[in-house]
C-alpha cells in the first residue's frame, strides 16, 4: 500500500496542485495516518496497562510474604490472622481441571477437526460449523449453571451407572479395534496363509475375551462408585472440555485446511487409505498447528472462571489420591473471582494482593502459551509453504 | 496388514470422526434442551390463586372481579381448615403438659408447612418479607409443599457405613386421635379448590422488577443491566476497532512494529477474562477513578477491552475479503485513498464488520468475570439512562451466578434461574444466528 494517494484531489483545477496546497496535503495525510496509528496501537498499550497495573498489586504480595509459601504451601487461610497463603493446591486444582477438559477435549477436537476438514462432505459441513459456533457462543455462566443445577445432582445421585455407561459406550468400540488390529499386527509375520489365518482368529478370540473380561470388571468397578459430592473436578473437567472444543475444532480445521492438496493426492497415488493418508501424512504436517489449537483450548479451560466457580465445590485440598477426579477442587480464577468481594476492602493487605498474585500468574501463563502458539502457527505457515 | 483390517482401519476412523460431532451436537443439545424446558416454566405455567393475589398487590395488574370470585370461593374451603386449627389449638390447651409439649412443636411444624402451602393464617402477624405474605404461587411447587405438610421427613443414620437416607412419616398418625388428624385427608383432597390452579402466562417476568430478591415478578432489571454494559462496551470497542482494523489492512507497513502490534492484539485476546475483572477494578476503578465504586461505565470500559481483539479480527477479515477491483477501480477514478476507505471499502466491507460486531456484542453480554468486580451488583432496581455513569446494575449473567450459589433460597426459585438463563442464552444465541445467517448472505453476495 505504498502507492502515491496524495496530490490531484483539488476540486477547482484538477491538474495544477501549488506548493502549498502539497504541503497541506502531505501534512493532513501524515497527520491521518499517525492518528490511525495511534488508535492501532492502543491494544498495545492496553496489554502493556494489564500487565503493569495487575503486576503493581501482585507484587507487594510477594514483598509481604516471599515466594515459598505461595508455591509450597497448600494451606490456605487467608481470613486468619495471620492469614496463611499456600496456594500449592489451588494451583493444582487449576491445573487438575485444565488437563482433564484437555484429555477429553482433545481427541475429540481432533476428530471432529478432521471429519470436518477431510470427511464430511460439504453440504453436511455447513450445519456442522454452526452447530459448534453455538457451542462457543453459550455462555459461561450457562453452562456453570448446567453443571451445578444439572450435571451435579445427576453425579451425586447416580454417578456410577453413568460413569460406567460411558465407559461402555467410548472405550469398548477402541478396545475391540484395538484386538483386531493387536491379533492382524502379530500375525503378520506368518508366511503361510492358512496357518496365519488361523493363529489370526485364535489371538482375536483370545484378546476378544481378554477384553470383555477387562471391560466387564472396569465397568463394574465404576457401577459401585459412591460419588460424594456431584460439584467436583470431573464434572468441571467435562463442562470445560465442552467450552475448549470450539476453539480446538476451529484452529486446528484452519491447521488441517492448510496442508495443501498435493500432500494428499499424493499419499492417495500411493495407496493408501483415507485414515492412513490422515494418520501418516496430513497429521505430521499440521501437527505444529494442531498443537496451537491444543495450546489455545487449554489456555480456554485454564482461564474460566464462572463453571469453576460454581460447581467446582470450591474446596482447597489437593484430593486424595491425587488423581481422584471426584473429589471437590478450587482452581486461581474461582480464589479470585470469590475472594475479591471480602478482600477489597482492606486494600494493601495480603489477602488483596495475593489475588492478584494469582492474577499475574494465570496473566504470565496465558501470555507465555498465547506466544508458542503464535510462533508455532507461524512456523508451520513458513514450512508448507516451502520456503 | 491385510486389507481387510485396513479397511475396517478406515471405516472406524470415519466413525470416530462424525461420532465426535455427533457427540459435540449432543452436548449443545443436553445443555441447551433442560435450559429451554424449563426455563419456559418461567413465563408459561400453571398459576394458583395466590399468584394472582401477589400480582394485583404488587403490580395492580390482573381482573379484579375474577381475583375476587376465585379468592371467596378458596376462602370458603379454607374456612374448613381454619376450623380445624382452631379446634385443635382448643384441645391443645386442655392437654396434659407432657403431651402438650409433645404435640406442640409437632403442631407448629405442621403450621409451618401450611403457611407455605396456603399463606398466612388468621391470627399470624404480618410477615415481614413479602415470600411469607402470600401461599404457593405455582401449582408445581404447592405439590412440593402439599407432600411437606402431610409426611415429615426424617433422616435414617443408623447403618454409618453410608450416607444417611431420608424417609417420610406421615403426619396424619403423628395425630391420631386428635382433632387435627381430618385436616391432612380434607386438604388432600380440597387442595386444588383451595388454591384454583389456572394455566398462566407471565410475559411479566421478562418486563416487571423483582420483589422480595427474586421470590416473585420478573427480570427487568437484570435484562436492562445486560444491554446497558454490552451496548456501552460496543459504544468503546466497536469504533476503536474498526479503526485499528482499517490501519492494519491498509496502512501498516510490515515490520517489527505491525508484528508487535499483532502479537499484542492475540495476547489481548488471549488473557482469561477474570484478569480483565482485575485490570478493571485496578485501572479504571482505583486509578483512574471513572466512578467511586462499580459502575456500568467502568464494567462497560473492561468488557470493551476484552472484546476489542474479536472486533479487530472481524473487521480485518472482512476489508481484505473485499476485492482489489473494487479498490483499484476507485483509485483509477482519482479518488485519494482515505476517499476510496470511506466511500468504497468500509461500505463494502461494512456487513462482514458488522457481523463480527454482532458477535462480540453477544459476548460482552455473557460475560460475567469481568464485570464481578467492576458493574455488578446481586439486587437492585433497574437504573435510568442517567445513572449510568456513577451507579452499579444488575446483570443478567451475574445473577445468574448469584441466584443460583449465593442466594439463601436458591432451590425454592429455580424457575427464576432457569428463565433467567434462557433469557441470556436467547439473547446471545439469537445475536450468533443473525451474524451466522448475515456471513451466509454475504458470502453467496461475493460468489455471485
Amino acid at each position: 500500500m505504498a502507492e502515491e494517494s496524495t496530490g490531484k484531489s483539488g476540486r477547482s483545477n484538477a491538474f495544477v496542485v501549488s506548493a502549498r496546497q502539497r504541503m497541506f496535503q502531505k501534512i493532513a495525510k501524515t497527520a491521518g495516518e499517525g492518528l490511525l496509528f495511534a488508535m492501532a496501537s492502543f491494544v498495545a498499550v492496553i496489554v502493556l496497562f494489564i500487565f503493569f497495573f495487575v503486576a503493581r498489586d501482585a507484587i507487594p504480595f510477594f514483598q509481604l510474604r516471599g515466594f515459598t509459601e505461595f508455591f509450597t504451601s497448600s494451606n490456605w487461610y487467608p481470613a486468619d490472622e495471620p492469614g496463611q497463603f499456600g496456594a500449592l493446591a489451588i494451583i493444582y486444582g487449576s491445573l487438575m481441571v485444565t488437563i482433564g477438559s484437555a484429555l477429553i477435549a482433545v481427541p475429540m477436537g481432533v476428530a471432529a477437526a478432521i471429519c470436518l476438514s477431510d470427511i464430511l462432505p460439504f453440504s453436511v459441513r455447513q450445519y456442522a460449523k454452526p452447530v459448534i459456533e453455538m457451542l462457543a457462543a453459550i455462555p459461561s455462566v450457562a453452562f456453570g449453571f448446567f453443571a451445578l443445577v444439572v450435571l451435579a445432582p445427576l453425579m451425586q445421585n447416580s454417578g456410577g451407572p453413568m460413569l460406567m455407561w460411558a465407559w461402555w459406550i467410548l472405550v469398548s468400540p477402541f478396545l475391540l479395534l484395538a484386538v483386531i488390529v493387536g491379533s492382524d499386527l502379530l500375525t503378520t509375520s506368518i508366511p503361510d496363509e492358512k496357518r496365519r489365518h488361523q493363529a489370526y482368529l485364535l489371538f482375536l478370540a483370545l484378546f476378544g475375551l481378554i477384553a470383555v473380561a477387562f471391560l466387564f470388571m472396569v465397568g463394574s468397578l465404576l457401577n459401585g462408585l459412591q460419588i460424594i459430592t456431584g460439584t467436583n473436578a470431573l464434572n468441571v473437567s467435562i463442562i470445560l472440555s465442552f467450552m475448549a472444543l470450539p476453539t480446538i475444532v476451529s484452529v486446528s480445521e484452519d491447521a488441517l485446511q492448510a496442508v495443501g492438496r498435493d500432500i494428499r493426492e499424493g499419499s492417495y497415488a500411493l495407496g493408501a487409505t483415507r485414515a492412513e493418508t490422515i494418520i501418516k501424512t496430513i497429521l505430521p504436517a499440521a501437527s505444529s498447528g494442531i498443537l496451537a489449537a491444543v495450546i489455545l483450548g487449554i489456555m480456554r479451560a485454564l482461564g474460566e472462571t464462572m463453571v469453576v466457580w460454581m460447581a467446582s465445590g470450591n474446596s482447597s485440598h489437593i484430593p486424595e489420591p491425587w488423581f481422584n477426579y471426584l473429589e471437590a477442587i478450587r482452581t486461581l480464577t474461582a480464589t479470585i473471582a470469590g475472594d475479591m468481594g471480602e478482600a477489597d476492602q482492606v486494600t494493601g493487605s495480603a489477602r488483596f494482593h495475593v489475588l492478584f498474585a494469582m492474577g499475574l500468574l494465570l496473566l504470565l501463563l496465558s501470555f507465555i502459551s498465547n506466544f508458542v502458539s503464535e510462533r508455532i502457527v507461524i512456523r508451520q505457515r513458513r514450512i508448507l509453504s516451502g520456503q | 496388514m491385510n486389507i481387510g483390517t485396513r479397511k475396517i482401519l478406515d471405516r472406524s476412523f470415519t466413525a470416530v470422526g462424525i461420532g465426535s460431532i455427533i457427540v459435540m451436537a449432543f452436548a449443545l443439545m443436553v445443555v441447551v434442551v433442560p435450559i429451554v424446558s424449563n426455563g419456559i416454566g418461567a413465563v408459561f405455567f400453571t398459576g394458583t390463586v395466590e399468584h394472582r393475589k401477589m400480582l394485583r398487590n404488587e403490580f395492580q395488574r390482573g381482573n379484579v372481579e375474577h381475583l375476587a370470585s376465585g379468592v371467596a370461593s378458596s376462602e370458603r374451603y379454607r374456612a374448613r381448615v381454619y376450623e380445624i386449627l382452631g379446634t385443635f389449638e382448643a384441645e391443645l390447651e386442655r392437654m396434659e403438659p407432657e403431651k402438650k409439649r409433645a404435640y406442640t412443636s409437632k403442631y407448629s411444624q405442621t403450621r409451618t408447612a401450611l403457611q407455605a402451602l396456603l399463606g398466612p393464617l388468621p391470627g399470624d402477624r404480618a410477615p415481614m418479607l413479602t415470600r411469607f405474605k402470600y401461599g404457593q404461587t405455582r401449582w408445581e411447587k404447592a405439590g412440593e409443599k402439599l407432600h411437606d405438610l402431610l409426611y415429615e421427613s426424617k433422616w435414617d443414620n443408623s447403618n454409618a457405613e453410608i450416607m444417611g437416607k431420608e424417609y417420610f412419616v406421615s403426619r396424619a398418625t403423628a395425630f391420631e386421635g386428635t382433632s387435627l388428624a381430618p385436616l391432612f385427608p380434607y386438604i388432600k383432597g380440597n387442595i386444588e379448590k383451595m388454591l384454583l390452579p389456572e394455566f398462566t402466562v407471565y410475559w411479566g417476568f421478562i418486563t416487571d422488577s423483582s420483589v422480595d430478591s427474586h421470590f416473585f415478578g420478573g427480570i427487568w432489571p437484570e435484562i436492562q443491566g445486560t444491554f446497558f454494559l454490552a451496548m456501552g462496551a460496543m459504544l468503546f470497542a466497536f469504533p476503536l476497532g474498526v479503526i485499528a482494523a482499517v490501519y492494519f489492512t491498509e496502512y501498516a507497513r510490515p515490520g517489527f512494529l505491525n508484528s508487535m502490534l499483532r502479537s499484542a492484539n492475540s495476547t489481548l485476546a488471549g488473557v482469561p477474562s477474570i484478569v480483565f475483572g482485575m485490570f478493571g477494578l485496578a485501572f479504571f476503578i482505583n486509578t483512574l477513578k471513572v466512578s467511586e465504586s462499580k459502575s456500568v461505565l467502568a464494567g462497560s470500559l473492561t468488557l470493551a477491552i476484552m472484546i476489542l481483539p474479536t472486533i479487530i479480527r472481524a473487521a480485518e477479515e472482512a476489508i481484505l475479503a473485499v476485492p482489489k477491483t473494487y479498490r483499484e477501480a476507485s483509485l483509477s477514478l482519482g479518488s485519494t485513498k482515505w476517499n476510496t476507505i470511506a466511500t468504497v471499502i468500509l461500505p463494502a466491507a461494512l456487513p462482514g464488520i458488522l457481523t463480527g460486531g454482532v458477535i462480540s456484542l453477544g459476548r460482552a453480554a455473557g460475560e460475567t468475570a469481568p464485570i464481578i468486580f467492576t458493574a455488578a451488583v446481586s439486587v437492585g432496581s433497574a437504573i435510568g439512562l442517567a445513572d449510568v455513569l456513577s451507579s452499579p446494575t444488575p446483570a443478567l449473567s451475574w445473577n445468574i451466578y448469584n441466584l443460583a450459589s449465593e442466594h439463601e433460597a436458591a432451590a425454592q426459585i429455580r424457575h427464576v434461574q432457569y428463565g433467567m438463563v434462557l433469557a441470556l442464552v436467547t439473547i446471545v444465541l439469537l445475536l450468533n444466528l443473525s451474524a451466522i445467517v448475515l456471513r451466509a448472505r454475504i458470502s453467496k453476495k461475493l460468489k455471485a
